[in-house]
């Protein structure tokens, strides 16, 4: 039952093309407008003028702005994203092995945050103003207003310091004792992902709750609930069924707005927990003049808040029949 | 035979600050099978709230306070290979089941009225328009009300009926398929009737069903129900504010003001030999297309507010016709037919007898001749102010 039309996603993939460029565009604007040159951590005291133009000429530096725009602009496109001096290695190598780990910790985050918010909001929207709701609405608000990161510590504190139960650093054990399978990688993977999932979910279910609630009891008034009730099904059909499917319309909005507060999020919990993926290379590579991987980093989260965008808009589609793209009038 | 007797209803509602709206007081009426019956006042007037009571559907803050609801059904779980209650049922005090069959709903739990809900009861909601779901198809929609009462029917069995109820109330059975959002107004309406008469019900209530349609999609829609009515023998309880809606379909009906039924009876006693000045004042306000130069006359003044209301006629301080009397208490249902023909004034409790509640029932003439005069109304709001 896809009321999606060919034409529209093509259309929509050029747009989302064409966002991507500008973002790009903005990229080199930006990262350049930032004081400090990207070579100043290649240079050490004591190197002659010509060891420093011999530099800027490696980097590309002596080349007009014009013409290190476009080749950043085809090089980006042809999947070409340069060398990165401080690690001295190729930026793509780099993000090919970190993107899986941010994406692991930032999806299953994104994943519980947005099952356990709606639930709860639609338990508590249909149950709009009883003790159960007061009580629960304004314990959540109060996680809400929590940093993430003073979470993570409390979190550490507690799991780590006090009761040892949780690592509270890296994505694996230092040096193992045991022997290295695809069983015991995924052990502890878990084992060291509980932490920086536990204080990212803690309040990211938070914002998916706050959508869903309000929605959730403005459909009770609904003539469709009225007659789902009238029809003599039962309050749990009713509230799932034919409420709760409507109510969840708005959420898919909050959805790409609350992935853009995740990225945030995982930044910063990804510096607490010393976890080696995307968040802790973006700060590091701004603070190092990186250019090059700070651009890659961007430029892939960029990416994957387009792709995001993209979903949501067909996901509209299958939550909202109403919704019809592409459908020439 | 009486398929629905309601016998002393009275539903409140509770508020915060511990008083309650009293949306229904005393209600007796009963419908019998086959019949359309007519519930007819000003908005805010309890008609809605006792039409929703049968069937539980009153808001959280809802509730009966007392009375009973004698409905010709019976329980799935109640009852015998020929859907009549077991004997050991009407025996058990414990179950509100009578020995001739009737179960009074207001007893019942609400489990068990979801039993009852759209198998022996559906309803048209006054938003009829609203009532679809968008995000299920139509058809679906249908579907979903006969696999929740006859959970023996295959999926395939109940598509099919689900068409041919479309097709019954004119509705393509291909449209099936489609969403609410792609009906016309009328349609969506039709949609809901058909989706009403899924399940086979003895009685349908028809909450203001002509309201925000055009007069030619109302009188199809009337016609429909009336169609309906003809071949299913349903029985139609008919919400309206709107007197002319009753004029053309209903059979007997009630005159509801303030939570209260001010006159009953036969339709045509009601509109041709009107024993009550509420009544009387109704019909003045309404227009009538042939007598174009008519002055319309309302009714001055507001309906009360039914909160913790006193002892008195609830119609009092807008009848220009009160006196001391209806300050003291509600008047009691008067039969009509006795009063006019001999002048006897004689409560009665005969459902089917075209019944008034007025002290002054024995000055009739005077009453219908009075109420005819804008005077009568306008002067008495100087006075009452």
């Amino acid at each position: 039952m896809t009321r999606i039309s060919g034409t529209y996603l093509a259309k929509r993939l050029v747009v989302s093309y064409l966002t991507l460029l500008v973002i790009m565009t903005l990229l080199f604007v930006l990262l350049r407008s930032m004081p400090g040159s990207f070579i100043s951590s290649m240079i050490t005291s004591g190197m002659t003028a010509e060891q420093i133009e011999q530099i800027r000429e490696t980097w590309g530096l002596n080349e007009p702005l014009w013409k290190q725009y476009l080749d950043f602009m085809i090089n980006y496109q042809t999947g070409n994203f340069g060398r990165s001096p401080t690690y001295n290695a190729p930026v793509a190598d780099l993000m090919i092995r970190r993107m899986p780990r941010t994406l692991i910790l930032f999806g299953a985050t994104f994943l519980i945050g947005f099952i356990i918010g709606p639930l709860v909001g639609m338990y508590l929207g249909w149950w709009r103003g009883t003790k159960k709701d007061k009580s629960i609405f304004s314990t959540s608000l109060l996680l809400y207003s929590m940093p993430s990161f003073w979470i993570s510590w409390l979190f550490i504190w507690v799991f780590n310091y006090e009761f040892n139960l949780l690592p509270s650093a890296y994505m694996f054990t230092q040096f193992p004792e045991f022997q290295w399978t695809a069983v015991t990688v995924m052990r502890d993977v878990l084992y060291h992902i509980a932490l920086p999932i536990m204080s990212l979910t803690f309040i990211g279910w938070v914002g998916a709750m706050l959508i869903m609630r309000p929605t959730m009891n403005q459909v009770t008034d609904e003539g469709y609930v009225f007659l789902a009730r009238a029809k003599g099904l039962s309050e749990r059909t009713v509230m799932i069924k034919h409420a709760a499917r409507n109510a969840l319309i708005p959420v898919a909005t909050g959805a790409v707005v609350g992935l853009a507060f995740l990225i945030d999020g995982s930044i910063i919990i990804e510096n607490v927990f010393s976890w080696p993926g995307m968040g802790q290379i973006i700060v590091s590579s701004v603070l190092e003049r990186d250019f090059p991987v700070a651009q890659a980093t961007f430029f892939l989260l960029a990416v994957l808040v387009v792709i995001m965008r993209l979903l949501t808009d067909i996901v509209y589609t299958y939550l909202d029949p109403r919704i019809k793209f592409g459908e020439s009038e | 035979m009486t398929l629905l007797d309601v016998n002393d209803l009275s539903i409140r509602y509770a508020v915060d600050d511990g008083s309650a709206v009293h949306a229904s007081d005393g209600v007796d009426f009963s419908v019998e099978r086959g019949e359309t019956y007519g519930l007819v006042g000003e908005s805010g007037c309890g008609k809605t709230t006792l039409a929703k009571s049968l069937v539980h559907l009153l808001d959280d803050n809802g509730y009966i306070e007392r009375g009973e609801v004698w409905f010709d059904t019976t329980l799935p779980q109640w009852a015998d290979e020929n859907g009549d209650p077991e004997q050991s049922v009407i025996d058990d005090p414990d179950k509100p089941v009578r020995a001739d069959g009737k179960t009074n709903l207001a007893a019942l739990s609400n489990k068990q009225i979801r039993d009852v809900r759209w198998r022996d009861i559906a309803i048209i909601p006054q938003s009829a328009m609203n009532a679809l779901n968008p995000v299920y198809k139509v058809g679906d929609q249908i579907v979903e009300a006969i696999l929740r009462h006859e959970p023996e029917t295959t999926a395939e069995a109940a598509d099919d009926r689900a068409r041919d109820l479309l097709e019954r109330v004119g509705i393509e059975p291909e449209r099936a398929d489609d969403y609410a959002h792609q009906f016309s107004g009328g349609m969506k309406q039709r949609a809901v009737i058909a989706m009403a008469m899924a399940c086979g019900p003895d009685l349908l209530i028809a909450d203001e069903p002509t309201t925000a349609l055009d007069v030619i999609i109302q009188d199809r829609i009337l016609e429909e129900l009336e169609t309906l009515q003809e071949e299913f023998g349903v029985s139609i309880l008919v919400i309206s504010h709107d007197i002319s809606v009753m004029a053309e379909i209903c059979d007997r009906m009630a005159v509801m003001y303030g939570g209260k039924v001010m006159e009953a009876g036969p339709k045509e006693e009601i509109f041709e030999r009107t024993a009550n000045p509420y009544t009387l004042g109704l019909k003045n306000s309404f227009p009538t297309i042939t007598a174009t130069d008519q002055e319309l006359v309302s009714i001055p003044g507001t309906p009360p507010t039914l909160r913790d209301p006193d002892d008195g006629c609830r119609f009092r301080d807008r009848c220009p016709f009160a006196v001391e009397e209806c300050h003291a208490s509600h008047p009691p249902m008067y039969d009509v037919e006795a009063a006019e023909s001999t002048g006897r004034v004689t409560e009665t409790t005969d459902d089917r007898a075209h019944r008034s509640a007025c002290y002054r029932i024995g000055e009739l003439d005077r009453l219908r001749t009075d109420a005819v005069n804008e005077s009568t109304w306008t002067d008495q709001t100087i006075e009452s102010r």
